[in-house]
This record gives structure tokens, sequence and C-alpha cells, in this order.
């Protein structure tokens, strides 16, 4: 399970070494950093103007050099308008609720997928195929009745109301199930001659040896709930529970929001997943690709 | 067999324990995919207003007539159309012509890849904020297109002209989602075995008989894939039609299906309609996966 990504030779059409060629390459490669630049402008928008007066974000020419470079628009960000870091606090929610569910989401979908794959039992098919069945079913045509059934647990606007939902994916368990169906049977017997009970072998076999799919997992998990607005909109109703995109709903509502601070909160946001993304970005790449061949 | 009554067979254990393996996962799909969506085909056939303590009223298809005969329905139909038909269209193409451009480096390959999904893992809601302060009419988009336009002090009303405010979501969805797009591509193009195209060239084939002829028909598989990831992605979109709205942009042009569910769910409280709604986009998507299950078994055979 290599992670590297290899250089992709012959892929696509190499330019031969005729004018016409060259030309064409060099035409290839203005294309491509025209298109990096324009791709990453707002990146670069965003993290300039954070450190500007609010006055100058929105003035014309825009100046890509801050003058004076100031840091009172983060203070204001994490303070918020009203003195009550409750942005801090918002960045919190959403790393404890998307954390908690990619690692739900790993765990339970790697045991559905060992016990649908190496366990076999009658019925296994069936319930492979029901549980497809709901990887159709995008989140937006069920979070109304969803919303309903969460409302009759009692869990509208508690943390249990923002995990529990997803607590696992479809495509989670598509993933794990294909993952697992190469998986080596010697390994596992090796492990039951030894007397290791089928508990014992997930966790000393079967999870080492899967680590990088779960891996991949987890981050595209993390990321698509730290990405998640319309559930948290729907349930929660007091401050304090907000997540870091609801937050920023909110606080781009407020009356004193100014474009320093807004501007801020935005840049405070990307860092974690810009982080996570440069130093893992075999993951990203990789889970792209994976969430293709899921999507297959 | 009497003396296995108290201790289990190998198989019937091993079975035993796949179920208590996949129990967690079963119970939860019941719960939570299954039965909201079975929960919500019988919500659609009720009026029920969340606020009112009165029962759900069943009231037979009444919701997809009032449905049919929304105006407001079919608008959101034709934007969330609009916005599917102009955001996944470049996608694929410009996705397909940068990977192409990628692949044919031979440096810098993962530089680009980087760069260009950078947006993707930005959240959605920061970028629409961010591009909310793009599109101002003081701010860069105004500027920048000016310039090449070689004209000045023109407004182009991103987020007031009813074409510009749709231009403006697809532009804000189009860089999000550019460089995912471009990854798979790269990994399809990486997949079109070699010895095919040096078949082709010691035939003589130029490149771009070799792309038009070699590459692009064995890219195929790739190509309706991602067509069909972009379409489904793009009606599910919500964050940037949401805070573009919030932030004062005309609502018709932009008021896409979901944010018609979610505007009628919990700001008219009609859940029997929204999840009427619901089912409607979840019949045209099924006919979408459909189509791309379709696609997958081409493919195989």
């Amino acid at each position: 399970m290599a992670l590297q990504t290899q250089q992709i030779h012959g892929g696509g059409t190499r330019f031969r070494r005729t004018p016409l060629g060259v030309v064409a390459n060099l035409l290839g490669w203005a294309l491509l950093i025209v298109a990096v630049l324009l791709v990453l402008t707002p990146v670069a928008f965003m993290f300039v103007a954070s450190f500007m007066p609010a006055r100058d974000i929105l003035k014309m020419p825009f100046s890509w050099w801050p003058d004076p470079i100031i840091f009172e628009n983060f203070w204001h960000a994490i303070r918020g308008n009203d003195g009550r870091f409750i942005f801090p606090r918002a960045l919190l929610n959403s790393v404890f609720v998307s954390g908690t569910i990619a690692a739900t989401t790993v765990l339970f979908s790697t045991m559905a997928g060992y016990g649908l794959t190496k366990l076999r039992f009658r019925g296994a098919g069936i319930v492979f195929l029901f549980i497809l069945s709901t990887l159709m079913i995008p989140f937006e045509t069920v979070m109304i009745p969803l919303y309903v059934v969460i409302t009759n647990l009692g869990m509208q606007n508690s943390y249990a109301g923002l995990i529990v939902p997803f607590l696992l994916s479809a495509f989670g368990v598509f993933l794990m199930r294909q993952s697992l169906l190469s998986f080596p049977d010697e390994l596992l017997d090796a492990a039951r001659i030894d007397g290791a009970s089928e508990p014992g072998i997930f966790f000393r076999v079967v999870v080492p040896n899967l680590w990088p799919v779960m891996a991949v997992l987890a981050i595209l998990t993390f990321e698509s709930q730290w990405d998640n607005l319309i559930w948290p909109l729907l349930v929660v109703q007091s401050s304090e529970l907000r997540t870091m995109p609801l937050y920023v709903v909110t606080f781009m509502e407020e009356k004193s929001t100014n474009e320093g601070a807004m501007v801020a909160v935005a840049a405070i946001s990307s860092i974690p997943m810009l982080i996570i993304f440069f130093t893992l970005s075999q993951y990203f790449i990789r889970g792209a690709n994976v969430f293709s061949a899921g999507k297959e | 067999m009497a003396r296995n009554s108290a201790r289990l067979t190998v198989g019937t254990r091993r079975a035993l324990w796949g179920w208590a393996f996949v129990v967690p996962a079963l119970a939860f799909f019941g719960l939570f995919a299954f039965y909201p969506i079975v929960n919500a085909f019988v919500l659609s056939l009720h009026r029920k207003n969340v606020l009112s303590l009165q029962p759900p009223r069943f009231v037979g298809f009444q919701n997809y007539v009032d449905l049919w005969n929304s105006a407001q329905f079919w608008n959101s139909w034709k934007a969330t159309g609009i916005f599917t038909v102009s955001t996944a269209v470049p996608l694929v193409l410009v996705s397909l012509l940068l990977a192409t451009l990628i692949v044919s480096r031979l440096r810098l390959q993962r530089f680009f890849q980087m760069a260009l999904y950078t947006p993707a893992v930005i959240p959605g809601v920061v970028a629409a904020a961010i591009w909310l302060m793009l599109l101002d009419p003081r701010g860069i988009a105004n500027q920048w297109v000016n310039f090449v336009l070689g004209v000045s002090g023109v407004d182009h009303k991103w987020l007031a002209s009813p074409d510009m405010v749709r231009l403006s979501t697809v532009l804000v969805y189009f860089w999000g989602k550019l460089g995912f797009f471009t990854i798979i591509f790269i990994a399809g193009l990486g997949g079109i075995p070699t010895s095919v195209k040096e078949a082709a060239r010691v035939d003589g084939a130029t490149g771009a008989q070799l792309y038009r002829y070699i590459t692009l028909p064995l890219l195929k598989p790739t190509t309706l894939l991602v067509s069909i990831m972009a379409m489904i992605f793009c009606m599910r979109t919500f964050s940037t039609q949401y805070l573009f709205t919030q932030s004062g942009a005309p609502r018709e042009p932009i008021n896409v299906v979901t944010l018609g569910i979610y505007t009628t769910a919990i700001r008219d409280y009609q859940i029997g309609l929204a999840s009427a709604m619901s089912i409607v986009l979840l019949v045209v998507m099924f006919v979408l996966a459909f189509l791309q299950f379709r696609v997958s078994r081409t493919q195989d055979g």
C-alpha cells in the first residue's frame, strides 16, 4: 500500500521536439501557471487582508502589501464582537465533533467491512446490499426526516445531535469492504491457529495492516464534517454549541463585524485544514482517487 | 451433533462474530438512513406544521400536487439546473485540460496538483465569505476584470444582478472543486497503458492524433464518472447560496432546491411539503446514480 504519488509519465501526450511542439509546451506552462495563480488568489487575498486595517481591504486598488501590518483583526476575531470568545469555542466544537465522527466512522466501517468479508455469514450479501443502497441517498434528501428523528430522540441542540447522524458512513463501509476483499486470509488463519480471538485478530492483525486506508477514510470524513454547515444550522440553537461553519455564518450577520475581523475569522478557520493538507497531502490526493473509486 | 450443543462449531462461531461486527452498522443505517427515507415519504403524504401541536393530517399526494403548481418550486429546479449545468460542464472540461497539461510536465507535477487542490480544503462557508469580499463592488473581481477589459470604474454587479449572482455562485463552486476533479483525471490518465501509446507512436501518430484517438477514448470511463459526480455534487450545493442570500444577494436566481427544502422546513415550518421536496430530489438523484452504475458496468464490460 505505497502512498507515494508516482510521477505519471506517458499518461498524457508529450510534446515532440518540433517548433510546434515547443510552442505547445510553453503554452502549457503558461496556462498552468496562470491557473495556479488565479486559483490561489482568494487564498492569498484572505491571508494578506487579515493583516490590514479593515478600511484598506475594500480599497481600490487593492494593495498586496499591507501597510501598516496589524494584528488587531485576529484579536477581534478571537474575542468576537461581544467579547465572549465564542469563536475559539466553535473551533474546538468543530474539532471535537469532526474528530469523534472520523474516529467512529473508521472504527465501525472497518468492523463492518471485516465482518462482511472475512467472517462470512448467511445474509452477508443482503446486509451489504442494504448498506450500499443507503450510499445513494444524499444527505440533503434525508435531513428533514432525520431532523424529526433527532428531535424525537431529544437530541436537538446537543453534541449528540451533531454527532449521532454521522457516526458511520455507507461510503466508509464500502471502502473498507473493498480494501478487505484483497486482505490475505493466510494472515488471519495463522492468528486463529495461534489461538487469537476474533476481536483480537481484528485489532492486532487487521487494523495494523489496514491503517493507510483507514487514515484516508479518517481524513475524508474529518474534512467533510469540518465543512458541514447545513446540519448544525438545523439542530443547533445555543451559541455555545455552534461549530465553526455555523459561527462563520452568524458572525458575518452581526452588525458590528467589519471586513478585517471577518477575513481574520476566515483565515483562522482555514488554517487547521491547510496544515493537515500540507503535512498529509499524500492522503488527500489518494483520498480524491479513493473517493472516485468508491463511487464506481 | 448432540455433543456440540454446548460448544458451537467453528463455522457458527465465526458467523456469530460476523454478525457482531456488522450489527452496529446495520442498526445505524436502519435508524439514520433507511428509516428517515421511509419517514420522509410518509411525512410527504401529510400536512404537518412543526409549531402546531396537532398531529400530522393525511393529505395523500396533495403536497406533490402543490409542488407541481408552485412557481417557486419550479424556479428552484431552474436555479439548480442552471447552476449544475453551468458549473459541471466547465468543471469537467477545465479539469481535463489541466490534468492533461500536468501529466505532460516532466517536473512540478506534484506542486501543480497540490496548488490546484488547495481551495478544496478551505471550508465552503469560508470560501463563500472570502468571495463575497472579492466580488464586492470595490473588490478585486471588478478591479481585475476592468483591467483585462481595459476599462475603469465599471461595476459588474456580481452580487446584485440576477445573472451575475448565478455566475458568482458558479465561480465559487468551480474554484472549490476544480483541483479535486483534476486529481481524478490525473489518475485516469495514469491508468492508460503506455504500450498502446507506444504502438500508436511507432505507427507514426502525432501528439495531437495520439490524444484524440487513443487517450480520449481510453479516458472515457473517467470522463463519464467525473461528469456524473460533478453533476450530483452540484445538485447538492447549499452553503454558497445560503451565505450569498444571507448577505443580501437576490434570492430568486440562486434559490436552489436544497435551499428551498431548508427554507420550507425551518422558516415556514412545513415539514410535509419539505419532505415531498426531498423525495423529488432523491428521485432525480437516484436516476443520476442509476446512470452512474450503468456507466461503471459498461466500463467493466
